[in-house]
């Protein structure tokens, strides 16, 4: 601050408004404990209202009259977008308003109380000084000498002076909250450049076909450098292996990257949990579905015909197709298959079931001997770039090991040798409990009569007794 | 030996066991004065802590992959972790309360699994494809035991509740270091520091008038059994108050970490198998809510004038919102993370 009034320096003004109005509202406590709340509260508005559904869904499901509870119409839902309440406005302001919490409390608090902490010249020097602790005692035939080594047992680090000792253990505990703030700034700062530079798509291919990612359903204002230009994919198969049962056990896509001249620059069978990369992108199997059906009528060439699937009001996924067996197609078969198990269900035109055919083998319809040459399924993969990921993942490794560290309590001893006197007090951060028992075994292996004296309930019991 | 039957016969065992337990602590609580009562009850947890573990392993050879795929054996290892969790912190607090609160939530636990769950929900099935990945023991693992580390955590702050309920206390213990001093009512001094007395009578006075009159018979039986004035500097012993918030806040302490590496696992596990590393799912974001509801009770701990009763019920409203996080989401029966309910 170069000037003491502020009527003379406009430009501090700014300054003095941030330092002493926005910052400390921003670091305090209760703020960032109502937004923790405030966060948590809004969340659970989207579990509890089905998210990202279609308008006549919440026509249907929150009618005008009667209003859930009085005022929850679907206008009311849709206006306060409640519908995607993750990508709202206010939802987001919450969580920039939690970044900067985060961030102002992390430089207004944390980094200065630690300056305290480093400090190693934290020598008590009077017996008044001990009185404040709760663990301090006052021994006749103790010494710094005989305190020291027991402490670097119970790994302390030991400081001493003249006649006085200060002992911690446990730092880390103090500095891991920092990092853990600090972490969780970088995963919210990843989380933006991912949204900002990355891109989702989907593609659905058959078996055998060649794609370039065309269909993005969401990507940032800046991810244009992302989506691959000058490479394609060929899926050379796709398969589902089953158990005995008949259930599914994994879905397998044999992928091929291809460059512009069609070369293969880059061969992987991707499964669920086992994905491709290329360049940044990541292809992963996320569905699937039947593309087609091969089949053979009497001596003719093997026709593929595409299958589509048929809505099911929740009875599982259903695929079909028709099959003309009359060159005028004046009659037919429909087709149906469940999965790619190689069945197929053939019905007549009235809906009657004819029979049921195996892939690799033929029946004889309305005179017509039809041969099914094969299933042809299709992969659907997932699409992603996010170069967020990085920013993210370091975020995630820091804070893991940070909020580990953050349960140690920073436990700190003092003593000093005065007038024939031994003086010893101490104190933890969060281990209350465990520390009153170590310092009371420390007391008791420097003095073994004094603990035991002075203890003002069996430790054994923390009952109270009746 | 039959594993089926094996694992037929240690199901209802441990449920016994665990009912036996919680009338031990309960008796316990009640008589303090019997003996053998507590290491009883340590003993009937202990038991029930491997007969679970037996159970988990025996389904483990079964089936050929970590049991922690439906329901049943969800709940079973959360029993494990409870009793785990009940065995360190009972051992470390050396406080018998511990028991009376987990041994019922333990035993619920199992009698629900045991008795309620329709017995096709107790079969093994076989993992669905998104799930035969390592991630699965190394993010459900962690998950349910911070489960169990934060259910206990909870109970003993209902359990402090319980204890102080009407008074407005002060306590000690959190991680900017507040605590850790002397209660200003107990300060000892020595009679040659007598020149100093009308300091602290002023500090006294001020520390009075902010605790209430009524404090617990605990409280008062320690204070007046302090030595007074001309004695020598000894330790002021923690209360049973003070041991029961501090055993919660470390319990929950312990347990939060175990939270967030849980959830990061999963975000990575999801990342890595399907390209999204969180996509607010149900499941999901009631972990976050979780997280952020126990993340408010550790600021609300170190937060000045707050330390008390306040950050209590927000951990034993914690205690709701995790079960909620486990079991609620299932009803919804949406999602990778449903384990399927039967209703």
């Amino acid at each position: 601050m170069t000037s003491e009034n502020p009527s003379t320096n406009w430009t501090a003004i700014p300054q003095r408004y941030l330092k002493r109005e926005l910052f400390p509202l921003l670091a305090d406590l209760r703020l960032a404990i109502a937004l923790l709340l405030a966060i948590a509260v809004f969340s659970i508005t989207g579990t509890v209202i089905e998210q990202g559904r279609s308008l006549e869904f919440y026509q249907a499901n929150y009618p005008e009259d009667p209003a859930l509870f009085g005022f929850l119409t679907w206008k009311v839902l849709l206006t306060l977008g409640l519908d995607h309440v993750y990508r709202t406005w206010w939802f987001l302001a919450l969580l920039i308003l939690f970044g900067s919490s985060l961030i102002t409390c992390t430089f207004q608090r944390q980094i200065p109380a630690l300056r305290w902490f480093s400090r190693t010249w934290n020598f008590y020097t009077k017996p008044r000084q001990f009185e404040k602790f709760a663990l301090s005692a006052e021994l006749d035939h103790a010494s710094i000498k005989q305190l020291s080594p027991l402490l670097e047992k119970r790994r302390y680090r030991v400081f001493r002076r003249d006649n006085t000792l200060y002992a911690d253990r446990g730092i880390v505990g103090r500095i891991g909250p920092i990092i853990v703030h600090a972490s969780m700034i970088l995963i919210l700062l990843g989380a933006i450049v991912g949204a900002m530079t990355g891109f989702f798509a989907q593609e659905m291919v058959p078996s055998g076909e060649t794609f370039r990612i065309q269909n993005i359903f969401d990507a940032g204002p800046w991810a244009g450098a992302q989506i691959p230009q000058d490479w394609s994919v060929r899926v050379n198969r796709f398969w589902i292996d089953y158990t005995p049962e008949g259930k599914i056990d994994q879905f397998y896509s044999d992928l091929s990257v291809l460059n512009d001249q069609d070369e293969e620059i880059q061969r992987k069978t991707i499964h669920v949990n086992e994905p491709l990369r290329h360049e940044g992108v990541t292809l992963y199997q996320a569905d699937w579905g039947i593309a087609a059906v091969r089949i053979r009528l009497n001596e003719s060439p093997i026709l593929q015909l595409p299958m589509v699937e048929i809505g099911t009001d929740g009875g599982g996924r259903v695929w079909g197709t028709w099959i003309p067996t009359k060159p005028d197609l004046s009659e037919g078969v429909s087709v149906l298959a469940k999965d790619l198990q190689g069945i197929l269900l053939l019905y007549d035109t009235e809906g009657k079931l004819l029979s049921t055919v195996r892939q690799g083998m033929s029946t004889e319809v309305n005179g017509v001997t039809l041969a099914i040459a094969e299933i042809v399924g299709s992969t659907g993969l997932q699409i992603k770039a996010d170069p967020g990921i990085p920013i993210v993942y370091t975020g995630f490794g820091l804070l893991m090991i940070s909020v580990l560290m953050s349960y140690i309590s920073h436990s700190q001893i003092w003593a000093l040798e005065e007038a024939g006197k031994f003086y010893i007090g101490g104190r933890t951060n969060r281990a209350q409990v465990a520390f009153e028992r170590e310092m009371l075994e420390i007391l008791d292996s420097l003095e073994p009569s004094t603990s035991d004296a002075e203890a003002v309930s069996d430790p054994k019991s923390l009952v109270p007794n009746p | 030996m039959d594993l089926v039957s094996l694992q037929g016969w240690l199901d209802n065992a441990s449920f016994a066991v665990l009912f036996v337990t919680m009338l031990l602590y309960w008796g316990g609580t009640a008589f303090p004065r019997i003996p053998y009562l507590a290491i009883l009850g340590t003993g009937g947890m202990a038991i029930a802590n491997l007969c679970i573990a037996t159970l988990l392993a025996s389904r483990w050879i079964e089936a050929g992959y970590f049991p922690l795929s439906n329901l049943y054996e969800s709940l079973f290892f959360l029993a494990w972790g409870i009793t785990a969790v009940h065995l360190v912190v009972e051992n470390s607090s050396r406080s018998r309360l511990v028991g009376a609160v987990t041994a019922p939530v333990a035993m619920s636990i199992t009698a629900f699994a045991t008795l309620t769950l329709p017995s096709q929900m107790q079969n093994a099935e076989p993992l669905v494809p998104a799930l035969k990945s390592n991630w699965l023991m190394m993010h459900v693992s962690v998950m349910l035991l911070s489960y169990a580390a934060l259910l206990v955590g909870a109970l003993l702050a209902i359990a402090f509740l319980v204890v102080t309920r009407g008074q407005n206390i002060e306590l000690r213990g959190s991680s900017v270091g507040t605590g850790a001093y002397r209660d200003s009512r107990r300060q000892l001094r020595k009679s040659s520091e007598a020149n100093q007395m009308a300091v602290v009578v002023a500090e006294t006075t001020s520390a009075i008038e902010t605790q209430t009159a009524g404090s617990t018979a605990v409280l008062d039986a320690v204070a007046t059994s302090t030595p007074v004035a001309t004695e020598p500097l000894s330790p002021q012993r923690l209360s049973l108050v003070d041991t029961l918030d501090n055993i919660s806040y470390r319990t929950i302490g312990l347990g939060f970490p175990l939270l967030t590496i849980g959830i990061i696992a999963g975000a990575v596990w999801a990342n890595e198998a399907w390209g999204s590393y969180w996509s607010w799912d149900p499941k999901e974001t009631w972990a976050l809510i979780t997280w952020l509801v126990f993340a408010a009770y550790l600021h609300a701990r170190i937060t000045r004038g707050w330390q008390g009763r306040r950050p209590a019920i927000l951990a034993a409203s914690g205690f709701v919102v995790v079960w909620v996080c486990y079991l609620g989401v299932n009803i919804l029966g949406k999602g990778l993370h449903s384990y399927g309910w039967f209703f």
